[in-house]
């Protein structure tokens, strides 16, 4: 469980204020908004790379304000994915495990494990520079699930994806997700992503949190009205076309 | 489309012009030297035992005093390099100006410099004058820019996310440092000791000043140029140059070899 309570962050002209943010365990959440609200800013607050002026960040009832990152449970899947370029596939899903000075045995089981669930096992022995953006999506996946994290950040994790790449990967992260019951706070400034995967969402203008409930209570709200009537647009045009086409 | 591509390759021509324009000017200079060179003059300091001596000595001091310089500086300028690229803080144009002082303060005002902080009757009396430290002082003071600087762009170039994900998954600074960032700038690393190195066995304004003992290559060509006659100076000079050649074409042959991905 993430809690997030008055916490204030400033970098240069950047300001962010959360009076409150809370995920459950298990819950899939997206922080939703356009860019340049500091969306980034914040999940860097939450894995350690920024320090705050004040609040609190509790993760699974432990304060880890002011905790390094390698304390903190969390795992971010940034946008460009950040393969180790120096490592193979291999070696940068079991990176942590062997941090963990775990057996070769088990090392070798686990990453087994998450290829298979991520369908990467052909891609064990590649070097990062020859995998597709799709492929280097799900390994970077891979390496954040492979470590258990309590808390999964993704910070934008479609972004780089065409469209048909991104919907299977959509699909894939529900999936995964869901076996490994994970909680998860994906940023993104695409409402799709939020329908396809979110139980719940926040909606961040200008370093505040203007939205929280669930997906269907976003779906209704007037941050997505936009959204919601360019697909009633296409979808009626849609069902005028075929009923032309019928005739 | 066909007539573009022959203007980029009329353009090509011209700048492969150029560049056999620097070639030919850096092999001139470097072709009349082993013109005017004379085998009876190598013979000559060959079969004196004080001259051969003297090189010999001044051979080792140059090689040791430089190896040695780069050494330190390998030590002391990858974090230099690490603060300069990742640090934030209020002072760091005016420390990056101070780091690349050495570029731009002419040789023997370095010797001058370094004399009056260290000389025996210096800021710090440490009297590192005519010592083989006061050499490696000199070679450190003016190769450390070229270390720093390398080693700050080799640490630029790696993503920040990189450090950022290796933390998350559980590795400490130091084993992302380790791990992820030393095999990732090792390359820039290399480049910056060869830049050092041939730095530090060009120097000699300073070293006139500071330390002309123990005697460098540098010095002794200088004083046998002017107790022996040029040729003595041309003899040495080819050697040197042939030694240096050698050890860094095989330094560049494991800088390439030293594929990261």
């Amino acid at each position: 469980m993430l809690y997030i309570d008055n916490l204030h962050l400033k970098i240069r002209d950047l300001e962010i204020m959360i009076e409150k943010l809370q995920i459950n365990r298990g819950e899939y959440a997206i922080l939703l908004g356009p860019s340049g609200v500091g969306k980034t800013m914040l999940l860097n607050a939450i894995a350690g790379f920024v320090r705050p002026i004040r609040g609190r960040i509790i993760i699974d009832d432990e304060d880890v304000t002011f905790k390094p990152p390698e304390k903190r449970g969390v795992c971010i899947v940034p946008q460009n994915f950040a393969l180790f370029p120096h490592m193979s596939v291999y070696d940068n899903i079991a990176f942590c495990l062997k941090l963990r000075k775990m057996s070769k045995e088990e090392i070798e089981k686990r990453v087994l494990d998450i290829s298979k669930l991520l369908e990467i096992e052909h891609l064990l022995n590649r070097r990062p520079h020859t995998l597709s953006a799709g492929e280097a999506q799900r390994v970077a996946l891979a390496r954040a699930i492979v470590a258990e994290p309590r808390l999964l950040l993704l910070d934008e994790p479609l972004s780089n994806l065409d469209p048909e790449r991104k919907l299977r990967a959509m699909e894939l992260i529900r999936r995964v997700v869901r076996e490994r019951r994970l909680t998860v706070l994906h940023v993104t400034h695409d409402v799709s992503e939020a329908f396809a995967l979110g139980d719940v969402v926040f909606y961040m203008r200008d370093g505040r949190i203007v939205f929280r409930g669930s997906v269907s209570d976003f779906a209704r709200s007037s941050i997505a009205r936009p959204y919601m009537e360019l697909v009633e647009r296409v979808v009626a045009r849609c069902e005028t076309e075929r009923s032309v086409r019928s005739l | 489309m066909s007539s573009k591509i022959l203007q980029v390759e009329k353009s090509l021509i011209l700048f492969y012009g150029v560049f056999s324009l620097i070639v030919i000017l850096i092999l001139v200079p470097l072709a009349s030297l082993f013109l005017f060179f004379r085998y009876d003059v190598l013979v000559k300091i060959f079969h004196t035992p004080i001259l051969v001596s003297e090189l010999r000595s001044a051979f080792i001091t140059t090689f040791e005093a430089s190896l040695l310089s780069t050494l330190i500086l390998i030590i002391v300028g990858v974090p230099a390099g690490y603060v300069l690229a990742r640090g934030d803080f209020k002072l760091k144009p005016i420390v990056e100006a101070i780091i690349d002082m050495p570029f731009v303060v002419p040789h023997p005002v370095v010797g001058v410099m370094l004399l009056t902080a260290f000389g025996s009757r210096g800021l710090i009396p440490v009297g590192i004058e005519d010592t083989f430290w006061g050499v490696v002082s000199v070679m450190l003071f003016v190769s450390a820019p070229l270390m720093i600087d390398t080693v700050k762009i080799g640490f630029l170039s790696i993503d920040v996310s990189l450090e950022q994900v290796a933390r998350c998954l559980g590795a400490s600074f130091w084993k992302t440092f380790t791990n992820i960032l030393l095999p990732l700038c090792g390359r820039s690393i290399l480049a910056g000791a060869i830049l050092s190195l041939a730095r530090a066995l060009s120097e000699v304004g300073a070293l006139l000043v500071l330390a002309y003992f123990p005697k460098t290559v540098n010095i002794l060509i200088l004083e046998w140029l002017d107790t022996l006659g040029l040729p003595y100076a041309i003899a040495v000079s080819c050697i040197y140059l042939i030694v240096i050649f050698i050890m860094f074409v095989a330094l560049r042959i494991v800088t390439r070899s030293y594929a990261i991905y």
